[in-house]
This record gives structure tokens, sequence and C-alpha cells, in this order.
């Protein structure tokens, strides 16, 4: 086994966690017995928001008593700030990651982003791969008996599980790396996830989903397309609304595995550079929107009807028919209807 | 929503064979019911085995009709020349359902098996036989405006939800499945009595391939009355299907939707039609018979003078006694009031 080394910090999988102080004022090594988690991360990230904390709430649960991780006076889910002393221990200074240390403080488990990028599903199932071997260096580990403890083995899963799910957390992976995810490692569970490949604006993402995500979730949640909006959830009103295949579609009630093998373009595939589609700029010329709310999804069902031969441009009762499956709480409707009608003239 | 297996199916025989050997399984098309239903917490497959990649998407002719695919998107089957023209009442309810988005994604064997709008049904916190078996029915003294007046049971009083179904009904439509099994349309859908979770008649696994209208050679239409003029379930609804013979009516069939569990057919009122001259009288008197045993709810009574009013205009546009709000085969022809209702000349 390596010890992490003062003048390099880099601690690596099968390394001894350096004998940190804590925020909380314990020190690292007293947490042996126990597996534990670190996570760094920017101040500005806040695991305790939205749906994160459900997540982190259920890793609270799987821990019980017989685990635990680093927490602060408070008694919840701490994140670890990147900039401090601690991170730069860790060899992480300035980075989003997270250790999964095991009973005897060794690092079996270690994900690591630079500030601006998003952490890779590849690298977290790299690194469940990995605990399934024994670690990396003999040594005192092999006490382990060469795998891991079954509480562990939870830890790990849900962590990877709470990884994928965080915003921020784009997904990539090999086809290998997908298989490994597919591997019946434990009971079938919501972790499990499946490769779903996506050609969204001509652009393919790996990426690697619960089946259960819808594609608007995975546009805003995992690729930060954030323009197409969730107003409803439910098919109902119309904000959610992309193309597939040149058709609009509702991406509340699409499922994102359902979505492969078709051309997705969303809001942000509509410019080109920084030139507006005309209907874009038809929209900001005739002041079509005020919360803007609805807009992305008003602009999309608008720009596929101008494709859609079985629709007459031109009247405003058929413009309102056509676009009846956008609701604009504003109420910005006769100027919608201006700008389409303006579109569809030119 | 719980978390299930998904799998692609490439043929209609690998679908049914994995949903039939798996308890819970379900298909999926379009999902636009059922994953709505999934997010509800009222659906939870343990498999969903998605058919709409399979090749069922064709429209042929067919016995001197039409057979649809099961996968033919709403859209493109309400837009397709043939249909618009010959079977105005289906593209009319089609068009008139749902939104461009939705019916872009709906598949035409999804439609008909939507489930109820039934809000308590949607609301696993209510008792509703339908979603659980035993639980009651939080309608029945509860809020029941959209509830049925035809042939509901003591333990759900629910309507179906689907225009298309409405004009399958009036079209005498027939659906083709892996059983393999030809089922009459009217007869794929049941009613509620002590069994309300069950909507249809099909197996666990039956996959449903084609729908196929028979020739016809009359004049169809279908009429929608809704709470807002677009994007909006049929409160009360009615198809009619018309054949001429000379100046008389040879042979009519009446579907009215929103009133039943199922589409419902108006027998004694397609009998006294028949044989008989069109004539607003008439058309009066069919729609008494038709309404004659309705059983109102407490807050649904208004759905009897509705529904027979619609019929009656339902009855006068299809036989050319009174204009059309719109052109035939669109949704301006089937809606009752509102823009939709009125289709403006270009400004
Ligand atoms: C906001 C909103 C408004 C709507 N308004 C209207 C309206 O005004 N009028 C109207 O009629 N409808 C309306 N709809 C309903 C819509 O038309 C249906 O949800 C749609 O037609 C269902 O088709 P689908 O392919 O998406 O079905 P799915 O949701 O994929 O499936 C529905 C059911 O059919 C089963 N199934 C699918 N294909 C097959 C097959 N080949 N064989 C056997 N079983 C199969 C599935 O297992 C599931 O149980 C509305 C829906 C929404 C969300
Ligand atoms: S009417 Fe039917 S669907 Fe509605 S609550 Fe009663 S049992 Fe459920
Ligand atoms: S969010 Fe999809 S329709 Fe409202
Ligand atoms: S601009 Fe606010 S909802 Fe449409």
């Amino acid at each position: 086994m390596r010890m992490p080394h003062e003048s390099a910090p880099n601690l690596q999988t099968g390394d001894l966690a350096p004998n940190c102080v804590l925020p909380d004022g314990s020190r690292l090594f007293e947490w042996r017995g126990r597996p534990v988690i670190l996570a760094f991360a920017p101040e500005e990230w806040d695991p305790t928001r939205a749906h994160q904390s459900e997540i982190f709430a259920r890793l609270s649960r799987e821990f019980g008593s017989g685990a635990t991780f680093v927490d602060t006076a408070t008694d919840e889910w701490h994140a670890l700030n990147c900039r401090g002393a601690l991170a730069a221990q860790f060899g992480v200074a300035g980075q989003r990651a997270l250790f999964l240390l095991d009973e005897r403080g060794v690092v079996r488990w270690k994900t690591v982003v630079a500030p601006g990028q998003d952490l890779r599903a590849g690298q977290v199932l790299a690194a469940l791969e990995a605990l399934h071997s024994p670690p990396a260096t003999a040594g005192g580990v092999s006490a382990l008996g060469g795998g891991l403890s079954r509480r562990t083995f939870v830890t790990a899963t849900l962590a990877a599980a709470a990884l994928l799910l965080l915003p921020g957390c784009s997904t990539e992976s090999t086809t290998k790396e997908a298989n490994s995810a597919a591997d019946p490692m434990g009971p079938a569970s919501s972790a499990d996830t499946i490769p779903v490949v996506l050609t969204i604006n001509g652009k393919t993402h790996r990426l690697q989903l619960d089946p259960r995500v819808a594609l608007l979730d995975a546009l805003r949640e995992n690729l930060h397309l954030t323009g197409t909006k969730k107003g409803c959830d439910h098919g109902q009103c119309g904000a959610c609304t992309v193309h597939l295949d040149g058709q609009s579609a509702l991406s509340c009630l699409t499922l994102a595995v359902m979505s492969q093998g078709k051309e997705i373009t969303t809001i942000e595939g509509l410019s080109t550079g920084e030139t507006l589609h005309p209907m874009q700029a038809a929209f900001l010329k005739h002041d079509a929107f005020q919360c803007g709310y609805c807009t992305p999804g008003q602009i999309m069902a608008a720009t596929a009807l101008l494709q859609d031969k079985n629709v007459r441009a031109g009247s405003a009762v058929e413009i309102r028919e056509a676009m009846s499956g956008n609701l604009c709480r504003c109420g910005a409707y006769p100027n919608i209807i201006a700008a389409i009608q303006e579109v569809q003239r030119a | 929503m719980h978390p299930f297996q998904y799998q692609r199916a490439d043929s209609a025989d690998q679908a049914v064979a994995a949903v039939a050997k798996t308890p819970g399984a379900t298909f999926i098309a379009g999902g636009t019911s059922h994953l709505d239903l999934m997010k509800e917490d009222v659906h939870h497959p343990s498999l969903l085995v998605d058919v709409s990649a399979l090749p069922l998407k064709q429209i042929t002719a067919f016995e001197g009709g039409v057979r649809i695919g099961a996968g033919v998107s709403n859209t493109a089957a309400a837009y397709h020349p043939d249909l618009q023209q010959r079977y105005a009442a289906m593209s009319e309810a089609l068009l008139a359902g749902a939104s461009v988005q939705i019916r872009n994604m709906a598949s035409m064997a999804g439609n008909p098996l939507q489930r109820t709008r039934c809000p308590y049904f949607r609301d696993p916190a209510q008792a509703c036989n339908k979603r659980t078996p035993g639980s009651g029915c939080a309608a029945i003294g509860g809020y029941n405006h959209v509830h049925a007046l035809f042939g509901a049971s003591k333990a759900c009083i629910a309507t179906h939800p689907s225009d298309l179904a409405v004009a399958l009904a009036a079209l005498d439509a027939r659906v083709q499945t892996t059983g393999p099994r030809t089922i009459a349309f009217p007869e794929l859908l049941r009613l509620p009595g002590d069994t309300p979770h069950l909507d249809t008649v099909l197996e666990h696994g039956e996959l449903i391939t084609a729908i196929d209208l028979p020739a016809f050679a009359g004049r169809s239409h279908y009429l929608k009355v809704r709470e807002r003029a677009s994007y909006a379930y049929a409160l009360v609804s009615c198809a009619v299907a018309l054949e001429m013979d000379g100046p008389k009516i040879r042979r009519a069939r009446v579907a009215l939707g929103g009133v039943a569990h199922k589409p419902w057919r108006v027998g004694p009122a397609e009998a006294l039609l028949a044989g008989q001259l069109p004539t607003e009288q008439l058309f009066q008197a069919a729609a008494n018979a038709a309404f004659a045993d309705a059983k109102p709810l407490e807050h649904n009574a208004y759905k009897i003078p509705m529904g027979r009013n619609l019929m009656v205009r339902a009855l006068l546009e299809t036989s050319g006694l009174q204009p059309m709000q719109g052109p035939a085969g669109t949704a301006f022809a089937a809606s009752v009031g509102g823009v939709a209702g009125r289709l403006a000349t270009p400004r």
C-alpha cells in the first residue's frame, strides 16, 4: 500500500487516506470500522437542494448506524469545500470529487472532475468495476478477503446512483462500461441504469440512465439543455415541446430511452451561431411573451407548424387550433399568433 | 415512479413473448397515456415492452375498406387523404382530440386503450375500484359531472375518454390482434360491471396489430362539446355514419361519447332512422329514443339535453340539412363553439 505523500498529495485508489482533521474537529482515523464517503464541491453546490436531498436522505438511511459519512454539527450531509485545506490534502483542490473509503480508511473508489467539466458516469462505473476486484495493492487490505463487505457494496452502488442523478453529472460511457453496469450486481433496484444514446441538435450524447428518466429530465438535468421547460410534467401545457424527427412532441411524456434513433431538436438547436431562427426573431419583434416560461415550447411548436404540410398557413384560427397544445399563463396569445403569421408570410 | 425494466421489441412475436411471460409487463407505444399514469403512481409495470418501433405503420387497402397499422400515429391517420375523405368521422375525432404534439406521439392502438379521465382514478389517495379493486368508488358520492349516463355499475361510473373510439364504434371497425383474432370494435372495450379494473377484453400479452375499417360509401361525421375550444376532453360527443338509399336513410349508425364506460351505440335510435327520410323531427325522435334510458347522477344530468341536442345537430350536419362548421374531416367540423368551431377566412 502506498502511503500518501505530503509533497505530492495525489491520492489513488488503494491508498490510505491521510489522517486529516475534519470540519467537525474529529480526525478521519476515528471513523475507521465503517465506510466513509467524502464529497468535495464548490460552496455554491448544495447537495441538500431539490431532488439531491432525496438521494442523500437515502444514502443516509442506508448508512444507518453501521456506518456514516462526514458530517457537521448540523448532523447533515456536508459537502466539503473543495477550496479548503482538506481538499488540498486529498489532492483535489478546486475540483468536484467523491471518495469512498472502506472500513480501514483505504480509498476504494474515487471520482474527480475538473472545474467547469461534468462528472462522467464512465468514471463512476469504472470505479464500481474496481470494487469487484481486490484492491490494486496487497498488504494490509487483503484482510478484507479480496472483496467488499456487503454494506460497502451497497454504499458504493447508492453513491453511484446519487452521482448519476446529480445535476451537473452529465454522463458518458462506453458500451463496455454500460454492460458492466447492467450486470446483476445486486438486487434489482432503481439504481439500475441502461446505456442511452441520444442525437440532440446534431450531436451524439452517450448517457447512462435509469429507464424512468423522461427525455425532458435527461435534457435538463443530465445535459444542461435547460431551454426546454418543465411546466406540468403531464402533457397538459406544451412547455416541454421539442422536435422528434421534425415533428413536435412532448419531452415530458417521452422516455429518454424511447427517443433513441430519433433526431431530437431543442430550442438550443434552432439558432445558427448568433443568428436567431426567424421564429425567434419574430417572437422578439412582436413581444410574444411576458415571463417567457412558455416561450421555448411555443417556438418549437411554431417552427414545427411551419413545416406542417397539413395545416394551411396564414389563418389566425388555424394557427390557434394548431397551437392549442401550448398554454401561456401570461396570455401572450395575440402576439404569438402575430409572430407566427409574419414568419408564415415571409 | 416505480422502477421497471425496459425492452425494445423488433417484432410483434418478440413483443408478445416478452409481455406474456412477465407478470406485470405491459406494452408502451406513444406513452402519452401510460407514462402519464406511471408518473401519477397509478400504473406500475414491471417491464415496459416498447412497441413503437414495430413495423406496424402501414395504411393499406383491405377488403374494400382500409387497414390501419396499430403503430400509425394519430396525426398520420387523421391526415391520410383516403381516410380523411372516406371516413371523415375518424379524422374529425382524431383532430379534435388532444394537441398536435400528442397526436404526433399517440398511436392508433394506444388511443382507444387510454384510461379514463375520472379524476379519482388518477389520485392514489382516493378510493377507486378501477385503480385498486375493492377500494370503493369515490366518484359515486363525489363530484361526478364527467361521469356516465349509461351502463354504469355500483363499482364504477367512469366514462371512456377517447374520441377516436367513438368514431370507430360508429364505423364498425374491427381490431386485429396477435391472438390471433378479430374483435369487433364495440366488444374490445367492456362495461365496468364488478370488474372495472378491466377496460378491455384483451388478454395479458395480446397485441393489437391493426384496426380495420370496413367498406363504407356513406357520410360520417363527429361532433364534440368541451369545456374550452380546443385541447380538452369531450363532455359529450357523437359520431354518425349514414348510408343513403336515394333520398332515404338506408342505414344509420350512431355512437355517443362521454356518456358510458365505452362508446355507446344507440340501437333503438338507429332502428328509428333506418328507411326514413331525413328530417329534423325524425332526428329529434331518434335523440329522444337514444337518451330514453339515461340514468343521471348527482352532477351530470346536464349531459342529457346536451347530448340530445348534439346528436340532432350531428345528424343534421351529416345528412346535409345543416352546414358543418368547417371542412369535413377537420377539427373545425368537429368542434362546437369557440374559435376552433369557426374557420375564419385568412386575414
Ligand atoms: C393532455 C392530454 C390531452 C388529451 N386529450 C385527448 C382528447 O381530447 N381526446 C382523446 O381522445 N385523447 C386525448 N388524450 C389521450 C391521447 O389521445 C392518448 O393518450 C393516446 O392516444 C394514447 O396513445 P399512445 O400510443 O400514447 O398509448 P400508450 O400510452 O403508449 O399506451 C396506452 C395503453 O395501450 C396499450 N397499448 C399500446 N399499444 C398497444 C398495442 N399495439 N396492443 C395492445 N396494447 C397496446 C399500452 O400498454 C397502454 O396500456 C389526451 C392526452 C393528454 C396527455
Ligand atoms: S368512477 Fe370508476 S374510475 Fe372513477 S373513482 Fe369510481 S371506480 Fe374509480
Ligand atoms: S411539461 Fe410537458 S406538457 Fe407540460
Ligand atoms: S409568456 Fe409567461 S407563460 Fe407565456
